[in-house]
């Protein structure tokens, strides 16, 4: 079959749905798909640009290229979806947040007057009339799939995608928390570093990049942390495995995430994860006790919950085991199978 | 955004109230509300948008299409045919020269005619006799900056009467299920119609259609609740269809509460409607949040309820047998009740579900108030750049980008 996957490219950033898609595309190759990555670039602002930028996917034509036809095509995170195509299934990665949870927050982007209000409105109409086309819609978590049923009313089939590819395996603690998650604030990294100042036995590995770092680096300082954090920036698929390896948990507690593959690497690796009880799609796999642990919004529970991983192995370990069997479960043959079913 | 809403409310008996009632407390949790006095002459200052309701009631709606003669804004549309209303706020405020300028200002000299003949008792009244040929919405599609409707039927109807603006269809919401016990009333079904009882609900038809269910199913009853209204002479018709022993019950207009318990003990739900002036009907939607069998009368909103939740029945010839028909089909067969309730109660909470109907009418009220600047801004911006690649207005490539442009609602 040949399938175009749909990209929509914020240029020199790289992150989970980049890693992605390129792999979606690898993986579709190796099943004998002829596929390839369409990718069109994107920026949201200023006023109506992200509706005029999202219109650029409407006046591609993806029914065929170089004479053959193209037979389906994926489209992944807003506005790729708004392409039109007979065949159009979506696995939604997310739509564009900014116009839905996170209005009125300080992630938000629209204003209260009239027009703004509007602007965020017609995003949401895109939404509706777009995915409405779609011949199947997937959403990555249940979160995503709730968000987009109260948004548009439409229903989406939830199915998670697994992690990227890397030498996951598991080696005793060195005893840091590890992120991987990208550098920008609803990531909410400043969290794991109050926590770090609450307790000084506390070590932290960052190892990505984002808009959010030097912020972040000069909070480090200005809170005291003294080494105890290292910003690595992004790091090579080696260096990553070895980093999840010899944690002792993984912090992944965004605001409302859509998925996020941080729980599934951290539990192929066979590692608890840290996560919040506001942080949406990882509550889909991270069951306090049970894969990891849970806890408020804080700093203070963050520190707690780190500590008490570093100093309990067995239990840390048989939260990993548990994570890892769930993660095992996530693989590229059964997420084809459903994609192209 | 600060919103000035224009509705009739409690104590004033009208569904539109209920409706208001149901729905301020999710809608202002979205927009910054303030619900206008009954006969306030305007909207008060600072307001970004004014939303009037309005309905084909001059009691309840007259002061509303006051106001919105003075200040156009929103109209969320409860009816199309508005007949009755014009000629509450012109005939009935002893201004029989307003009546006839609306009616030949919508049709012609032929109306401002057949107004003369009502006006001079020559013709019995157009809103009662021919409504659907005179709906007399023009001047208010004129005032609104945008409408919200409840129904493909009145979006289409707007539209063929010319209206340009911007039209978001949004569901009447249900109510909760209330915490009520049945009331005790016997049969086998129970069947309910509620509502004023007259020919428009097409009471002379369901009782007729009843009479010849009665005859195969003895245990059958029919119960209807609401007030009789003046010249429909109930009894009699009970009467000489043999219907005046145990198989018909009548409570006249009941409390909210008493309405609930009715509702609740019956098997099936009868919501007819002809002429339809437009409307969604209340009592049909409390049905659905109860999961109820609807039967309904296949017009305008009725006509669009899904085949899982009611069963339609087309007015005129064979509407009896039709009507009877529908009615034995739910009598024999329990399982299908039963398959109708479940869907009803899904539609309920899915289509119809409060905080989502809320939060449509607030993206409507936003896309109403602030939705023009943004489609000039991202039309200006597309025309912009087709324009310095050599596109020309008019030329194929710019038809075509205005097609996709409107394929995805962002045509203006």
């Amino acid at each position: 079959m040949r399938i175009a996957v749909l990209r929509p490219q914020v240029p020199f950033a790289r992150g989970g749905a980049e890693i992605f898609t390129d792999e979606l595309v690898d993986e579709l190759l190796a099943r004998g798909h002829d596929a390839d990555l369409v990718s069109v670039p994107f920026k949201w602002y200023p006023g109506t640009r992200v509706l005029t930028q999202a219109f650029l996917w409407r006046l591609l034509d993806l029914e065929e290229a170089d004479g053959r036809t193209i037979d389906l095509v994926v489209a992944t995170k807003f506005p790729s979806y708004v392409v039109r195509h007979r065949e159009k299934r979506v696995w939604l990665v997310h739509q564009f947040r900014q116009a839905y949870e996170l209005d009125g927050t300080e992630l938000g982007q629209y204003g209260p007057s009239p027009e703004e209000r509007a602007l965020r409105r017609r995003v949401q109409e895109l939404d509706r009339v777009a995915l409405g086309e779609a011949t199947r819609l997937f959403a990555t978590s249940t979160n995503v799939a709730g968000r987009l049923e109260r948004s548009t009313g439409l229903r989406a089939e939830v199915l998670p995608h697994p992690p990227q590819r890397l030498a996951y395996r598991h080696e005793p603690s060195a005893g840091f928390v590890l992120s991987a998650s990208r550098l920008d604030r609803a990531k909410r990294l400043d969290l794991l570093l109050e926590a770090l100042a609450l307790d000084e036995t506390l070590e932290a590995v960052i190892a990505s990049d984002g808009p959010d770092r030097e912020r972040l680096e000069q909070l480090a300082r200005s809170i005291g942390l003294d080494g105890r954090v290292r910003f690595e920036g992004r790091v090579d698929g080696e260096r990553l495995a070895e980093l999840y390896a010899t944690c002792s948990s993984v912090y992944y507690a965004p605001v409302d995430e859509d998925f996020g593959m941080g729980p599934y690497e951290a539990f192929l690796s066979g590692k608890p994860v840290i996560t919040t009880t506001d942080a949406g799609g990882p509550l889909d796999v991270v069951a306090d006790r049970q894969t990891g642990l849970v806890v408020a919004p804080e700093a203070a529970a963050v520190a707690a919950a780190a500590t008490w991983l570093r100093e309990h192995d067995e239990d840390a370990a048989a939260f990993g085991i548990a994570g890892k069997a769930l993660a095992d479960e996530v693989t590229w043959d059964r997420a084809i199978a459903r994609l192209l079913g | 955004m600060k919103v000035a809403y224009f509705s009739p409310m409690p104590p004033e008996a009208s569904g539109i109230a209920d409706y208001s009632v149901l729905l301020l407390p999710e809608l202002g949790k979205r927009v910054e509300l303030t619900v206008v006095k009954r006969g306030a002459r305007r909207p008060p200052r600072g307001v970004e948008l004014a939303v009037y309701h309005i309905g084909n009631n001059p009691d309840a709606h007259g002061w509303i299409l006051d106001a919105l003669r003075r200040a156009p804004g929103a109209v969320v549309l409860h009816d199309f045919v508005l007949h009755h209303l014009v000629a509450g706020v012109t005939i009935g405020r002893r201004n029989g020269h307003g009546y006839l300028d609306a009616l030949e200002r919508e049709h012609g000299v032929v109306g401002r005619l057949l107004g003369h003949g009502v006006l001079d008792k020559r013709l019995p009244p157009l809103w009662e006799v021919r409504p659907e040929e005179f709906p007399l919405a023009g001047e208010v599609l004129g005032l609104a900056t945008g409408l919200l409707v409840h129904s493909r039927h009145v979006e289409g109807r707007a539209r063929e009467a010319g209206y340009e603006g911007p039209i978001v269809r949004v569901p009447h919401p249900a109510w909760p299920e209330p915490d009520v016990e049945p009331a005790a009333i016997g049969g086998a079904p129970l069947i309910g119609s509620f509502g004023n009882v007259n020919s428009s609900k097409r009471i002379p038809q369901l009782l007729e259609a009843f009479a010849r269910l009665r005859r195969e199913h003895a245990e059958a009853r029919l119960l209807l609740v609401g007030a009789v209204s003046p010249g429909f002479d109930l009894d009699r018709r009970l009467q000489r269809l043999g219907l005046d022993g145990a198989g018909v019950v009548h409570e006249g207009r009941v409390d909210e509460r008493r309405l609930w318990e009715l509702m609740t003990a019956c098997d099936v739900h009868v919501s007819l409607r002809s002429p339809t002036m437009g409307e969604t009907s209340g009592t049909a939607i409390r049905a659905l949040t109860l999961g109820k069998p609807l039967v309904v009368t296949g017009v305008g909103w009725f006509a669009e309820l899904p085949d899982a939740v009611a069963l339609a029945v087309p007015p005129g010839d064979g509407e009896v047998e039709g009507l009877a028909a529908a009615l034995r089909l739910l009598t024999e067969h329990p399982a299908l009740r039963e398959r109708m309730a479940a869907a009803a109660r899904e539609l309920a909470r899915s289509e119809h579900d409060l905080t989502r109907v809320a939060e449509r009418q607030a993206a409507a009220f936003e896309l109403i108030a602030g939705g023009g600047a943004v489609a000039d801004e991202t039309l200006r911006d597309v025309t912009l750049a087709a324009a310095s690649v050599g596109i020309a207005p008019g030329s194929v490539e710019a038809s075509e980008i205005a097609r996709r442009l409107s394929e995805v609602d962002l045509g203006g």
